[in-house]
Parts: structure tokens; sequence; C-alpha cells
């Protein structure tokens, strides 16, 4: 029996502890910045917990992979989201309802009350049927999604839905044909069935219509279709029900015998489907720029691991299609990647793809890249280069010291380690030293590592070490290309430019006049 | 209605002023004396004035159009002033009222929005008499245009509906609100109902009715709501066109000031005995110009008095390179062209006896400026910066004044800068008249066809005409000639 769309199982379910808080490594691999629009834009289904909590089951990964491959058809997508939107939102409101139809206050149990209770059933079996209806012609390959619809089906051809449905729909059908007018004159109400008055700012509107000059402000107040007190609106409502008897006599019936119509499980699908439904959304404009996505192997031994055009997914959000792609590979015996190059040559961005791209595909989400195979870790711990704290009086080194520490020593082989710009406020030979120090302890601990440095000694320090290099255009040293490759470190100088600094020589002029 | 004295499909917009360094075409060419003098002190005439100014036209049709109107409007001063008053009349009462359409509260934006709508309409009257008295006079297409939609739209008729319109709303048998059911149950599309028909009151005298309670604030709120949602449309509808009649108010008047902005500048340049002309445009691909006379406005317009001007007539040139003494009217000569081409554009006349010249729909100028000559080095930097933020913007068929640029390095290296600058513009279509005395850069043109040499004028006995003619460099520096003329004065 389906239970859940994120776990194979109940039982799955049931073992993974979630996350409450934000990971450490969140920061620094700039996740947090990834995951907060989406956090905000699906403020309503508590989505946090599901993203703060990697998997290491290659088993649930692939459960997972397998339910968003799917999502990726547009056409599935489209009623999946509009299905588990609208049924999460019901059901709160819903509970709010029970409690009041459940209250003996006239103010809480009225027919307003009892019309929102209308209005909910009705777009809840609208919701249910629509999606059952659409699913039932369709042919579904992962395991979650067809669970799922093997179960809405089952829902929707039950005959208690049926009957449900049908009510709905004729007590709408009665409610749409009242109509009503209301004379208000000196505290007084008056109600009665409506006559045929002509409207008044309809012939205002055509006497001023030959004025109109473009935009203006629209004066309409928003006024909510709301009434102010809600017990005038029940009272006039109790006037029009002595208007239309039968109508409203119909609708009592109604609430007494289906005050529980919503179904758990629907709902619990509704939240854990905007998992996948929310990533596909924040990952769409990145497709459309050209970068691309993958569901990665995932590998339980760090032997073989790689990615062809990754790329850091929070730079992507602004750079789109300006965004660099680069590739890489750790093949046995090759363990520590070591970046050295210009500064601001996207050596940081190639350490944080890095991290991101592991932890994204954790979860079971695709990734950034085309093909890849990725590291079944534990925990990944990153050590960037902080601004001075000044309230642990430490000097920078001794914190760089003291984190790596307490890095190494929680670290296991299972882990994935990101060491950026460390033992940048000694001199070079001390750095080189310590640096030495650090690539023994990361050789004995066997883990994956991203290295970022400026010491081309480090990314010579032996077989297991590959050195990469940002990248510079060969005829403009001052331009990076933010290109990272597989190449040993040169150390070249750079600097050196003058001349058509502002873009003024007959050359550089007459192509920019060209343009 | 719409008003259209600018183009003929469209308002002009005073917002739209995005022209790029306008502020240093400003100062190279001293518009601002112009500009003073077209508004008399009156905002929105300087306002419209330099929006038209910095907003050149790229048809010839556009220019056209514009020229038309012009014309009629200094053939008919009278009546466009008097229209021009209607509107600033308008504002001066709008302001004084007091009325603000903008409340927290819906009946006083009602109420704002009826006496608002009353004080435009009684406006509305005093435009239309003015074009039943004037309209004859006038040839143009816009004007003409203009004054009979205001005889059209605005007949007695119409004034009549709008007050039964507004008596109407002001009615003491209560408000008629109908209504259907919502999604639960609650009332929605409120539409105010004509309640005027006979036998109502018998009909509603028995109908169930509820009330609200002596203490019940909130029920007595609420029924101040109901009716706000019914009167909601109306009073958007009121205050919508009491804020399009402003508008159009104000659009009027913008493009009228246009208008009164040129019958005020060719007033004063007659009475400085000045000619004005219309200018002839030819297309942008032309490259020949055309003119008589052509003189600086500004200084006339300061001078407060006559000017020289100068004649040229080309054709087929793309850069013009002025050289010759100091003080002999080069920056003048130059300010004129600029001046010119950019009242030209705007569908202005012009200040020549005769001006024809290709469509430039982009003026730029890169002036020397005068301060920190201290710093060379960072001056230098400066114009580089200047020229190639200029370079962003330019296009093909823009025209680029320059005024003795690059020369704050020494004479060699200026001259290869500003010919490298030079040449890239003119092979790009940009036609480029400059004001040099870097003699390498004057000379490298010499045997290019397209380039027109002119030169500041001396005579045998070494004084300046202030006449610039045609003319190829002279190797000799006139600044001795200025330093000996202000010594021999000095004693």
């Amino acid at each position: 029996m389906f239970y859940s769309v994120l776990f194979p199982d109940s039982a799955a379910f049931s073992r993974q502890a979630q996350q409450e808080n934000e990971p450490e490594c969140f920061k620094d691999l700039n996740l947090g910045q990834v995951f907060e629009p989406i956090f905000k834009a699906n403020k309503d289904f508590g989505l946090e917990s599901l993203f703060y909590t990697p998997l290491q089951n290659t088993q649930v990964i692939a459960y997972r992979q397998d339910v968003m491959r799917e999502l990726e058809n547009d056409e599935l997508r489209g009623m999946v989201a509009k299905f588990a939107k609208t049924v999460w939102s019901l059901g709160r409101r819903m509970d709010l309802t029970r409690k009041a139809l459940a209250s003996g206050r006239d103010g809480d149990n009225n027919y307003l009350a009892k019309g929102r209770m209308l209005d909910y059933a009705q777009r809840y079996c609208h919701a249910v049927s629509t999606l059952s209806g659409q699913l039932a012609g369709m042919t579904l390959r992962s395991e979650g999604l067809r669970g799922f619809s093997e179960y809405i089906l089952s829902l929707c051809s039950s005959q208690r839905y049926k009957e449900f449905y049908s009510r709905v729909e004729r007590l709408r059908g009665d409610f749409s044909a009242v109509e009503y007018c209301m004379l208000i004159k000196n505290g007084t109400i008056r109600v009665q069935k409506r006559e045929g008055q002509p409207d008044l700012s309809e012939q205002i509107i055509k006497t001023f219509e030959k004025f109109r000059q473009g935009d203006v402000k629209d004066y309409r107040q928003n006024l909510p279709e709301e009434s102010y007190a809600a017990h005038v609106e029940a009272a006039v409502l109790n006037m029009v029900a002595g208007l239309y008897r039968d109508t409203f006599a119909d609708l009592n019936d109604f609430c007494k015998e289906y005050i529980r119509f919503d179904d758990e499980t629907l709902f619990r699908f509704a939240r854990e489907v905007q998992f996948y439904l929310s990533w596909l959304d924040y990952i769409r404009p990145l497709r459309a720029a050209g970068l691309p996505f993958q569901y990665p192997e995932i590998s339980e031994t760090p032997d073989d691991l790689y990615n062809r055009e990754g790329f850091d997914i929070a730079l992507a959000a602004f750079l789109l299609e300006k965004t660099v792609k680069n590739d890489f590979m750790l093949k046995k015996p090759e363990q520590i990647i070591v970046v050295t190059g210009p500064n601001q040559g996207g050596k940081t961005t190639f350490a944080r793809a890095f991290g991101q791209t592991h932890y994204l595909a954790s979860l079971g989400l695709c990734v950034p890249g085309r093909e890849a195979k990725l590291y079944l870790f534990d925990h990944i711990f990153t050590h960037f280069s902080r601004e001075e704290d000044i309230s642990t009086l430490n000097g920078k080194l001794q914190d760089d010291l003291v984190r790596l520490r307490d890095l190494l020593s929680g670290a296991s082989e299972k882990s994935i380690i990101i060491i950026n710009e460390i033992f940048t406020s000694t001199t070079v030979n001390d750095a080189v030293t310590l640096g030495r120090y650090m690539m023994d302890a990361l050789t004995a601990l066997k883990a994956p590592a991203v290295i970022v440095t400026f010491l081309d000694e480090i990314a010579n320090y032996g077989a297991n070490t590959v050195s990469m290099m940002s990248m510079v255009e060969k005829d403009d040293l001052t331009q990076r290309t933010f290109k990272i490759v597989r190449k040993p470190p040169d150390g070249l100088a750079f600097a050196i430019y003058i001349a058509g600094k502002h873009g003024l020589t007959y050359e550089l002029l007459s192509r920019r006049l060209k343009k | 209605m719409k008003v259209f004295l600018m183009f003929s499909d469209k308002n002009i917009s005073a917002k739209g002023e995005t022209y790029y360094a306008k502020d240093d075409l400003v100062a190279d060419l001293e518009l601002e004396p112009i500009i003073s003098c077209m508004a008399q002190k009156d905002e929105t005439i300087k306002t419209m004035c330099r929006a038209a100014l910095f907003s050149p036209l790229k048809s010839a049709d556009e220019i056209r159009y514009r020229q038309e109107n012009l014309k009629d409007a200094l053939q008919n001063p009278d009546a466009v002033r008097q229209l021009y008053d209607i509107t600033v009349e308008t504002e001066k009462k709008r302001k004084k009222a007091w009325l603000w359409l903008s409340s927290m509260y819906l009946s006083s934006t009602f109420s704002n929005a009826v006496d608002l709508v009353k004080l435009y309409t009684e406006m509305l009257r005093e435009l239309r008499l003015v074009a039943d008295r004037s309209l004859p006079g006038f040839r143009s297409d816009g004007f003409r245009r203009l004054l009979a939609m205001f005889q059209r739209e605005l007949d007695d008729d119409y004034f009549q509906t709008v007050r039964s319109h507004l008596e109407s709303l002001r009615d003491s048998k209560g408000m008629l609100i109908s209504s259907k059911l919502g999604s639960h149950l609650q009332g929605v599309g409120y539409v105010l109902r004509r309640n005027d028909r006979k036998g109502f009151w018998t009909r509603w005298r028995f109908a169930p009715s509820y009330t609200i309670a002596p203490r019940d604030d909130a029920g007595a709120t609420d029924l101040v709501r109901r009716c706000d949602r019914a009167i909601n449309e109306a009073t958007n509808a009121l205050a919508q066109a009491a804020e399009h009649l402003e508008d159009f108010f104000a659009v009027l008047r913008g493009e009228l000031a246009f208008y009164v902005g040129c019958l005020n500048l060719a007033d004063q340049l007659r009475r400085l005995d000045m000619p004005v002309c219309m200018p002839e445009l030819l297309p942008q691909s032309g490259s020949s110009r055309n003119w008589k006379e052509l003189y600086d406005i500004s200084l006339a317009l300061t001078k407060n008095g006559k000017v020289v001007g100068n004649d040229l007539n080309t054709g087929d040139k793309r850069l013009y390179i002025i050289t010759g003494a100091n003080q002999g009217g080069k920056t003048t000569f130059l300010r004129s062209i600029g001046q010119a081409q950019l009242m030209a554009q705007c569908g202005m006349f012009v200040g020549a006896g005769s001006f024809a010249a290709p469509v430039r729909p982009l003026i730029f100028t890169h002036f020397k400026k005068e301060e920190d000559s201290a710093m060379k080095s960072g001056k230098l930097d400066e114009e580089l910066l200047r020229m190639s933020r200029l370079a962003d913007h330019l296009e093909s068929g823009a025209l680029m004044l320059f005024n003795e640029s690059f020369a704050v390095t020494n004479e060699r290296e200026g001259s290869e800068i500003c010919r490298q600058i030079t040449q890239a513009l003119i092979e790009n279509g940009v036609e480029v008249f400059s004001v040099t005395h870097l003699d390498v850069f004057a000379e490298a043109f010499l045997e290019d066809r397209r380039t027109q040499y002119l030169r500041a004028q001396r005579l045998e006995n070494g004084e300046r005409t202030f006449k610039i003619i045609p003319g190829e460099p002279l190797r000799t520096a006139y600044g001795e000639d200025l330093y000996r003329q202000i010594f021999a004065t000095a004693k």
C-alpha cells in the first residue's frame, strides 16, 4: 500500500530522522542561498527539513531519482503541482472549519462556516477527480508515482466518494441561482430577491470614457468581498435563507454527513511531492539558460568520482548563460584536487560546486553537470577562510589550525573535505610546511578532498594529488576565463596591460562602433 | 481626447529625458540662456523645451509635423497663448481647491472626485470657447485637429449629461445594492443600482430587515463598508475621470508650452534683429551642409545684441577640421552648429538665414574642460574615459563635436590618439566636427577628399573677423597675436 513519495515504504519513512537545522556546510557552500527562495516560495509546506536531511541509503536515493526523473515530464508535473497545492491548503483550512462547525456558538457555527465547508469540499473533489482522471490514462515508471496513482484511482472509484461529489455539485448549482438586493438606509438592511434595476456605475464610466489618457491610478480600494462584521453577513444570509428555504436545508444535512471528507495519504503526498516540484521549479531558469542537469550515479567507494560540465548552482542563479562549466575527475589513486591560479579566477566557485553537487545528489535531486559519479558521504566538512573573528581573540593562523584540527578529528574516509585558502596569514615558508602536514593528514584519512590554495608546492604533493588551475585568456592576461583545468601550477606572473585600456584604439573603437 | 501637438500619433513624455551626457551638451553648447529665454521663468515651458530638445526626432515626417504646427503658432500667437493660459489657470484653481483623490476614506475620494470633475468641466468649456473663436485662423493638422476635437466632444449636451450624473449620486432614498453568493455563500459582486423607479418604496417597506443594535459599532462599520463596496466602481470611475482630466490638462499645457517657448524665443530674437528660419532636413545618409548666417543664439541672447554668422556650402563630407587663431570664433562656430542641429531635430526654427543639413538624431560634444589643468595625466584619463562612455552610446548617423580634445598630452601622442578615434568614427558613419590645435592630427586628413578644412579668418593686418572660412591649417599659432593685442591694450 502506497505510503510516501519520498521513501519506498512506511518503515524507511520512519527510520530516517529529519534534520530541523541547516547543516554546517551550507554557509560555505552557499547552499542556504540556493534553498532560501525555495523555502520562501513554499512557506506553507514547511520543506526545510527535507532539504536539511541528506540520505545515506542508495536505494532511497534511487527511489527519489526515479520519481523526480518522471516529474520532469511537463504535463505530469503540471497536474501534480496543481493538485498538491490545492489539496495541501484545503486540508489546513478544513481543520479550522471543522472546529467552527463543532462549536455551539452562532458566531462560529453559521451558514458562512457551512458555506466554507461546501467550498472546500467542491475544490477538493475537483482536484482529486481531475488528477485521478489524468493519471488513469498514463503509464508511470517510477515506483513512487505508480503507487500513488493506484492509490488515488481506487479512492476515486469508491462509492462513498462518488456520492459525496455529486452531492457537492448539486448544492453548488442550487446556490448559483440565488440573487438578492439589499437596501441600506439608516442602520437597517432590507433584503429581497433581485429586480431589474440598471447599473449606475456603468453609466458613469461611459460618460467619462473619452478623457482616458493612458494609465492612471486605480482608485478602487481593495475591499475584500468579505463582510467587516461576520454577524451582519450571517444575518443577511439568514434573511436570504428565508427567501430560499429548501436549498439551505440541504446544506445543513450535507455538513453533518461529510464533516471528515479529506484523506490523510493524499494530504501527505501533497507536501512531499512539493520537494521535487520546488527543485524542478528552481532549476527551470538555469536549464533554460542551457545549463545541464543530470541524475548522478552514487558510488559507495571513492575510487572513481567525476562530473562533466558541473557548475556552482548558487552563482548560476545570477550568471545564467554566462555560467562557466568545469569538469573534475578523481581516479584511483587520485584523492585530492588542489586548485591554484590567479585570484578571482573561479577557484572557490569550483570547490563550492564540488561540495554542492555531492550534497544535492545525496538528497536524491538532479544535479549540475552532464554525467557524474558521486560519493555517498556521511558528512561534508568545509574550511573556508573567515573574516577574523575578534571575539575568539585567536590569531587567524591559530584559528585556521584549530578549525583544521576539529575538521580532521570529525572526518572519516566516508567524508568529503573542502578547504579554501588556508594559512594565508603566515609566511610562505610556514604555509608550505603546514600545508604539507595537512596533506599528510588528508592522505591518511583517504577521504576525497578539494583544496584551494596559492601554494604551488601543495599542488605537487604526490600521486594522490591532482593539480588544477584557473585560467586566463591567452591574448589578454587581464581576462579570466573561469575555467579550471587539469594542469601543473605555473606561477604565471600576471598584470600587464595599458594600451587600449579605454578601448579607444582604432581597432578597438571600430569594433565597438560596429557592435 | 488626445492632444497630439508634438507628434501626430502620441503625446510627448516629459520624463523621457534619457539623452546620454546631456549635461555636457547643455554646458558645451551653452543651451541654458536659450532655454531660459524660451521659458521666461515658467517651469513647465522649461521642462517641456528641454524634453523636446533632448528627444531628437529621427524621421523627417515627425520633424515636418512639428515644423508645420510651429509655423501655425507663429501665425496665431494670441490664440496659442490663450489656450496655454487656460491650462495654467486650471492648475492654479486645482491647487487652491485642496482636493485630494488619494484618501483612506472612499467617501472623501468620492466627494473630492465629484468636485474636481466639476472644476475641470468648467475649464473644458473655456477651451471650447477659444476653439469656437480661433479655429478658422489655423492651417496646421495638429492645431486644427485639436480645436475641432474640443468643439465635437465638448458640446453643451455633454455638459448636461455630466451634471445629471453628478446629481443622481447624491440620493437620500438609501443605497440599493445587488449581490450574488460567493464561493462560501458570502455576498459578492455588489453592484450599485439606480433606485429611481416608480413604486420603489412601496415594494420594499415590508421586506425582511435587520437593524444594527445601538451599540454595535462593528455592525455600523459593516454597513459603511458595504456601501463602500457598492460605490467603489463609481468612485473609481469619477476619480479616474478626474485624473485623466488632470493629465489631459497637463499634457495640453506641456505640449502648448513648447510652442509658447518657441514664441518667446522668436520674439526675443526678432527684437535683436537676428534672423530665424525653418531648417530643411535632408536624409540621414546625406552628407552636404548648406547654410547662411548661422550664428550662436546663446551668444546673441547673452550679448543682447547682434552677432556674427557664418556661411557654409559643402557636399559629400564627413569630417570637418577647424583650425586657426584662438578667440577667432571657432568654439562659437561649433556651438552654432550644435544648437542649430539640436533645435532642428526637435522641429524648431534655427538661428540662421537659411539652414540645410542631414538628420542627426544623436549629437555629442567632447569639449576640453578648463578646470584642473595641473593634473595633466589625470586629465587625459578623464578625456579618454569621457570619450569611451560616449562611444558606448554612439551610433551611425550621429554628429560628434570635438573642441580641442586630447590636447593634454604631448602634441604627437595627442594627435595619434585623436587621429585613431576620428578615423574610427568617420568610418563608422559618425559625422565629426573637430576644432583642434593638434597640427599633426589636423594635417593627417589632407589627402582625404571627404574632409572639409575650415579656418578662423584673420585679415592681413592680423585682425580677427570671427568668421570661419574654408581653408587648410596654417602653421603659425595666433597666440602671439593675442598676446600682443592684450598687452597693447593694457598699455
